[in-house]
Order: structure tokens, then sequence, then C-alpha cells
């Protein structure tokens, strides 16, 4: 193994001791906030397939990390009251199966990353960051204005989602799930940035008129990777509405997009382990610096700045030895 | 085929009040190399990105193979077997020498949603990447990245991109630039032997490189073609040596 | 709906239409001559608004309070520009956008410590307090129209100051080529810095007058960021005409869908869905034009890079 690949290896284990040590300790609080970590991280993984290897600057990333909670909120709720989630075409129920609802969520936000990827990818650079933005704010909007869910106050289900063979209440229990999800997205990006499609990915972003002079044509790389990076983001978001039991128009804001983005960034772009690097170290100072001052964030603003002035290879970069990005 | 791979047929593209190609006819026949020559802003590199296809024409037709091109985009004339190399080396500067290769051989194959395989574990673009590398004279640079390459390594890497694509035409846009004199040596025996491969049209400045290789030269003097011929005739043309050579007729 | 009431819904439209226009102005300045995306341009709105707010209440004057709200976020532009924007121009827009993000944080944070979370209002001045009778018989607030008359100043001004003063030349010289004007003697570290506190002052004006009609609070910017944003890829990057069109468009559609949309889906539903449907869409409105924008012409309206 490569340097690379033993910090990847090395943080993921990292976090598995954490949710460990906690469970043996009797601190169920500490497995959830690193069930959270690892969520974030998932979403954090999606966001850099795009953003770390494909240079493309998403800041849009809550819509399909909304769309995912949405979908597992809407299902579950469904299950509770009985009535079908639709009816034409034909009709559906609604779920509380893990399973049923994980898969349903993905296909979702890939549908929305499609349409959003197809419509921002039309467009480069600055554009493509605040068109993004706008679109996410869009479903943002909607999910305030549409009143069948909640509207503003958002959706509660009282139950956590089921997995066969597993008590998904117990802490380490949904942890492991979600940590054996984080493991297995790892791993997928692993091997697509190493793949032929991520050898076309990388090309269109660090060389797009090479790529078009090879016979590559960048948008449909692009938009392949965005709508994969979406359903993976998705995905991390059914899990956080099942982790609050709760989903609300917040999760789709501007704000979560941003954060989506510091988890990568702050671990390091376009670094593998990168998200779950910056994910933990994000839930670690808001526990830290929430001590300190309930006006936190303004540290983490602050801390953010300082990284991305003068340590730009992220903390993966700085383990990796300093080298920049 | 005997007829020309590459016809070009009253080609005009304007920006603005500037007539970047007038009206240029030309064409590229099997085992040539057709130099295209002229002073700085003649309009060749515009004359290779319209038959590329990165920019559109604003009348004219392009003929490959005998088929029309107008309406296919660059990726799709890049498959169509027409490699271009840049003026500028357009490398992907984090690869490796190889992985460069690997894409131009993935590129031309038109696979490249393929999303498992570990693509340095897939000999159908390893193979012919170390093969086209050896034959652009790179051996054993495979694994240095392409920005660590010296200035003459990254000419060749974009020969050997270009060969990796197995094209019917090569259009390659000054290959010369910045070589030394033994660099540019060397580079003209390897260009002579890729005319064995598929017919060149060669921009170039490097007029002992020019005179040395070419079969036909065509002049462009702001945008239009104003000779077409062999070296010799080319040299003897008084429109030539007075426009573009400077000289009095 | 009374030719009245659309009037009115006119005139809301074009009030909100002026004031997106104060941001994206200043927003799209910056993009165009420094090639910089500034999220924080949302928290200069906030500080515009919250200068005027502590300045009003404490002087008693509101237009002290909008004097402040100028100087405050010109001088917040400054300073940001100097300390953090300035490291930013020569990285890719990705460090930009956290940066940017990460002076959202500090911004509104210590805007929450200092004031707190409630919102605070401020009161109309005396002179614009009352409404004014317009030609067939609408009633309209002096404030809202004074809003749009600012709007249409500050238009004028910018279209002048752009295309007829010296500063503007230097402007447009600086969005062609920037070594050129450096080498010409022009500071451009100078020029840079009074650009940025050039469309800071907007966005705090903006800021004040958006927070003098509803209210003041951390996190009244960002919303208002983004809809510039809309307005800029709709009217085109870098191009003050097209942030003028792109922005009187967005809040004209904004206002007009939001105020007659359900009513027009309740002419073929029930009510109450009609209202759901009908607010949902309307909501929708400005990003679906903007989509539809994006669809025929990626560059904008009137922009000339994609």
């Amino acid at each position: 193994m490569n340097r690379a690949a033993i910090i990847d290896a090395g943080l993921f284990a990292a976090l598995v001791a954490v949710a460990l040590v906690a469970q043996a300790a009797g601190e169920p609080f500490v497995i959830t906030l690193a069930t959270k970590a690892a969520i974030f991280a998932l979403a954090g993984v999606g966001l850099n397939l795009v953003l770390g290897y494909g240079g493309l600057v998403s800041f849009g990333h809550a819509a399909f990390f909304g769309i995912g909670g949405y979908v597992a909120g809407i299902l579950a709720s469904h299950a509770m009251s009985g009535a079908p989630v639709a009816t034409f075409p034909f009709t559906m129920q609604g779920t509380n199966e893990m399973l049923a609802i994980w898969p349903m969520a993905m296909a979702v936000a890939g549908l929305v990353a499609l349409a959003i990827g197809a419509l921002s990818l039309r467009t480069s650079g600055v554009y493509f960051i605040m068109v993004t933005l706008a679109f996410a704010q869009m479903l943002y909007y909607f999910a305030i204005s549409w009143p069948a869910y909640g509207g503003e106050d958002g959706l509660s289900f009282y139950v956590r989602n089921t997995f066969p063979g597993l008590n998904t209440f117990d802490p380490i229990q949904f942890f492991a799930i979600v940590a054996v999800l984080l493991g297995l997205a790892l791993g997928l990006s692993a091997l697509i940035v190493r793949s032929r499609f991520g050898l076309a990915l990388r090309a269109a972003r660090a060389a797009p008129g090479r790529a078009v002079a090879v016979g590559i044509r960048p948008f449909g790389i692009r938009l392949t990777a965005f709508v994969i990076s979406g359903m993976i983001t998705g995905l991390a978001g059914a899990l956080y509405a099942d982790l609050n039991r709760f989903v609300s128009p917040a999760m789709l804001s501007w704000h979560m997009s941003g954060e989506i983005m510091v988890f990568v960034i702050l671990g390091g772009v376009g670094r593998l382990a990168g998200p779950l690097a910056g994910a933990g170290a994000y839930i670690l100072l808001e526990h830290l610096l929430g001590g300190v001052s309930e006006y936190w964030q303004a540290l983490l603003g602050l801390l953010l700045l300082v990284i991305v002035l003068f340590a730009p290879g992220g903390i993966v970069g700085m383990l990796n030895g300093g080298r920049g990005r | 085929m005997n007829g020309p791979i590459l016809e070009v047929e009253g080609l005009q593209k304007s920006f603005g009040a500037l007539k970047a190609t007038d009206e240029v006819t030309l064409d590229l026949r099997p085992g040539e190399i057709h130099a295209l020559i002229g002073p700085n802003g003649a309009g060749k590199s515009t004359l290779i990105k319209l038959i590329t296809g990165e920019i559109a024409a604003d009348a004219g037709r392009i003929r490959f193979e005998g088929q029309a091109i107008d309406t296919v985009d660059a990726a799709g004339r890049a498959r169509l077997g027409l490699a271009r190399s840049f003026q500028v080396s357009q490398l992907v500067p984090d690869f490796t020498a190889l992985e460069n290769v690997m894409l131009a051989v993935q590129g031309a194959s038109g696979e490249s949603f393929r999303f498992l395989r570990p693509a340095l574990a897939d000999p159908a673009l390893t193979e012919p990447a170390a093969f086209h590398l050896a034959h652009a004279g790179l051996s054993g640079r495979e694994r240095v990245a392409a920005a660590a390459l010296s200035h003459g390594e990254r000419r060749r890497l974009e020969i050997a991109m270009a060969l990796a694509m197995r094209p019917r035409a090569f259009l390659l846009d000054e290959p010369m630039a910045g070589m030394g004199a033994d660099g540019a040596r060397d580079l003209t025996a390897l260009l002579s032997d890729l005319r064995t491969e598929a017919p060149i049209l060669l921009v170039e400045h490097d007029m002992d490189a020019v005179f040395a290789l070419a079969d036909r030269v065509s002049v462009l003097v702001y945008g239009r073609v104003i000779a077409t011929g062999s070296v010799a005739e080319i040299r003897a043309d008084p429109e030539v040596r007075r426009s573009y050579l400077g000289e009095e007729a | 709906m009374s030719a009245l009431l659309v009037a009115e819904q006119v005139l809301n439209g074009l009030q909100y239409g002026m004031m997106l226009f104060l941001m994206a102005a200043g927003l799209t300045l910056v993009f165009g001559v420094m090639g910089l995306i500034n999220l924080a341009h949302g928290a200069l709105y906030m500080t515009g608004a919250f200068a005027c707010a502590a300045v009003a209440a404490a002087t008693g004057s509101f237009w002290l309070g909008l004097a402040a709200s100028l100087a405050a976020a010109a001088s917040a532009g400054a300073l940001v520009e100097l300390a953090v924007i300035r490291r930013l121009y020569a990285r890719d827009h990705l460090d930009q956008v956290l940066a940017t993000f990460a002076l959202i944080l500090v911004f509104s944070e210590t805007t929450r410590w200092l004031f707190g979370s409630f919102p605070l209002y401020l009161s109309l001045p005396e002179a614009l307090s009352g409404a004014v009778d317009l030609p067939g018989g609408l009633v309209y607030p002096a404030f809202r129209l004074a809003i749009i008359g600012i709007g249409f100043a500050v238009a004028v001004f910018l279209f002048w100051l752009i295309g007829r003063t010296r500063l503007g030349i230097r402007i447009r010289a600086g969005e062609a080529d920037r070594e050129m004007i450096a080498a010409l003697g022009v500071d451009i570290g100078r020029l840079y810095t009074l650009v940025f506190a050039l469309g800071a002052a907007l966005a705090g004006l903006a800021g004040a007058l958006v927070g003098t009609i509803q209210s003041v609070q951390v996190g009244m910017g960002e919303p208002v960021l983004i809809l510039a944003f809309v307005v800029i890829v709709i009217g085109g990057i870098g191009s003050i005409r097209g942030a003028l069109v792109g922005a009187l468009v967005v809040g004209m559609t904004d206002t007009l869908g939001k105020a007659f949309l359900p009513q027009l889906f309740a002419l073929a539903m029930e009510p109450s869905a009609a209202r759901a449907v009908g607010s949902a869409l309307a909501s929708m409105l400005i990003y679906i034009l903007m989509a539809a924008v994006l669809i025929v012409r990626p560059q904008g309206l009137f922009g000339a890079r994609a």
C-alpha cells in the first residue's frame, strides 16, 4: 500500500475505533456523533467525486442530501399512516424498510441530479457555482411552500426505519450500517477514480481541450459523474433523516451545501478519505468550539480562512507531508 | 482509397471584421506530408481548429475520407481518425506519460464508460500506450508525470498521443515549437517516419524541417492560400517570395 | 383581479427588482473586474442593514442611519478586500467560494454576538412614511416609490461612472487586460479596493432599504445573494446592463407570480389545492426562468462568455 492508501485506511479505522471505544465506555452520545460524522463524510464522498476529481464546484449538493432525506421521511411517514404515497400511475405504499428506502432515495436524487446537471453543465466556472446554488435554493423554497409534508416545519417520523436482522435503534448497530455504507462508497469511488471513466473525468478537468482532441466528450462524462455523485449524497441524506427521524427544508438549504463543501475541502480536495477527515474534524470542532462559545461558527470561519489561505491541501494534505494539491 | 483523405473546400471564418480564413481550399493525400506555412497571424491555427471542429466555419465544406464532416463535433472527428497535436502542449499534467497515452487509446476506442476495472490493469490500454510511447522515443519514461518531462519529451508525448489514436490523418500544429537544433533534427526523423502511418497536415515555422519533410507546401497569407506546390515550386514562386519571404521579386 | 391590483403588484415588482439590482451590480462588477466570486456580498448587505438600524436607533434619524449603512458597508468591504479578498484573485474559484463562505460565518456570528438573534425593526423616516396618490386612483407607499427612485438613480450613476469617467475607463480596461493597465501605471491594488468598496456600499444601501420595509436580522443577506446570482446568470456576468435587465425580470416574475399564480390556478382547481400548487410553483418560477435562459443562451442575455 502506498502512503495515501494507508492514510485513507487509517482514517476509516479511527472512525470505527471511536465508535467501538464509545460503545465499551457506555457513551452512546459519542457513537451518535461518530455516526453523524460518517453520514456527513458519505455526503462529502459524493461531492468529492465531482468537485475533487471532476473539478466541478457544485454549490448545490444540499439538493441531493435533502431529497434523499425527504424520500426517506415521506416513505416512512406513509408507512406509519398507511396511506399510499401515490395512486397514479400505480399504487405505491410507504415503507420503513431501509433496503427499500435507499434505492428509492438514490434513484430520485439521481434523477434530480440528471436534470440539474444537464442544465448546469451547459455552463462552467462561476456560472456553474451560481447555477447549482440557485437550483438547490429552488428545491428549498419548494419544500417550504409545499404544505403536504410539513412545509417550513419539516416532517417527523417516530420510528427509525428497519434493517433485517438488526436493531436500528441501538446506536452501535445503526453506526455499523452507516460505516459499512461509507466504506462501500469510499471503495466505489476509489475504483471509479482509477477506472477508464475516472481517467476521462480527471482529464476533462485538467485538460478539457485534450480530452476532446482524443475523442472524449466532457459533457457526458461530467453529467454521469454528477449523477453518481448526487446518488451517493442522496443516500447520505436518507441516513441523516433516519439518524434524526426528522427532515426539514434546512437539509436543502445553501448552508448545508456550504457545509458539505467544507467537509471536502477541510479534509483535502480530490483525496479519497478527505471528506472523512473533513467531516470528522467538523464534528469535533463543533463539539470543542461549541463548548467555548455559542458563536463557534465564527471561530470555524476564521479557521477555514486560515486553511484556504495557507494550507490548501487540507488535513489529508498535511498528513501526507504537506504536499499541496 | 486513392483519393484525398481530407478535402477542404471554400472554407471561411471571420472574427468581426477580420477574415481569419478566406476561401481556403486544400487537400491531404495518402502518404504525404502537406506543410502549411505562413507568417504569424496568417490564420494557420484557425484553419487547424476549423478542421478539427473546435470552432465552426462560417461557410465551406470539409470532407474526410469522402464523407462530409461539417456537422460532426470535435470529439466525433477525433474518433473518425483526425488526430491533432497542439502548438502549446496540452497534456494532463498530473497524469504519467503512460496515462496520457492511455487516455488517447481510450478516447479513440470510444469506451470511456467503464467504472470498476482500474485503467492501469487494462492491457487493452496499457499495451498500445507503451508501444506508442516507445515509437515516439519515450521508452523508460512511462511512469514520469507529464509535468515533470522536459520540453522535448513533451513534444514527443504529443506525437505519441496522436499516434495512439491510430488516426487516418495527422494534424500537427507546430510540433517543433521551442525545440533546439538537435531536438528538431531527431523529431524531423520521427515525423518523416510517421507518414507511413497516415498523411500529415503539418503547420510549422521551422523552415529547415518543412523543406526536409514536405511533399507539398501551401502558403497561407492573411487567411488566403496564395500558393500550393512542391518545395521547389514554392521556393521559386514569386508571389511567395514577395509576400512571405519578404524578398524583392 | 382589478387593474389597480395589477398596477400595484407591478410597482412592487419594480421595487423588488431595483433592490436586486443594487445587489447584483456590485457582484457583477467585482466578478467582471477582478474575476472573483464573492459569497460574502450578502454579509455586506446585512452589515448595511444593521449599521442603519443601530445608528437610526441611537440618533433617531433614519437619514443618518442610511449614511451609516453606506459608510459601514463600504469600509467593511474595503477592510475585507485588503485583509482577505486580494489574496484570492489569483486562486481558483473553489478557494474563493470557500474563503468567502468562511467570511459569511464570521460576519453572521459576529453580528449575532453583537446584536442578538432577534430581528430589529426600523421606522420609516417621517417624510416618506405616508402614501402617495398616483394617477388612476392607485395609492402607493411613498417609501417604496423612493426605493424605485433610488434604484434608477444608482443605475444612471453606474452607467455614467462606467461609461463616462476616468475610473470607468480603468474598470473596463481592467476587465479586458489586467497586466496592461498595471503596466500603464494604474495602481491596480487601489482600483480593486475601490471597486470592491463600491459594490459593498451598494449592497449595504440595499440592506438598509430592505431592512426598513421588512426587518433586520442575521442571515438576511444570503437569500438575496442567491437571487442576485440568478439575476447575474440571466443577465450575463460582468454586464451592468445585464444586471439591470435581469434584476427587473426576476423582480417582476417573482412578485407577479406570487401574487397571481394561486388565483390563476383557482380558476381550474379547488381553492386549497390551487393555493398549494400556485404558491409552490410561484416560488420556483424565477429558477424555471433561469433554466430557460440556460437552455437558450447559456452565457446570459448580455454576457459575452459562458
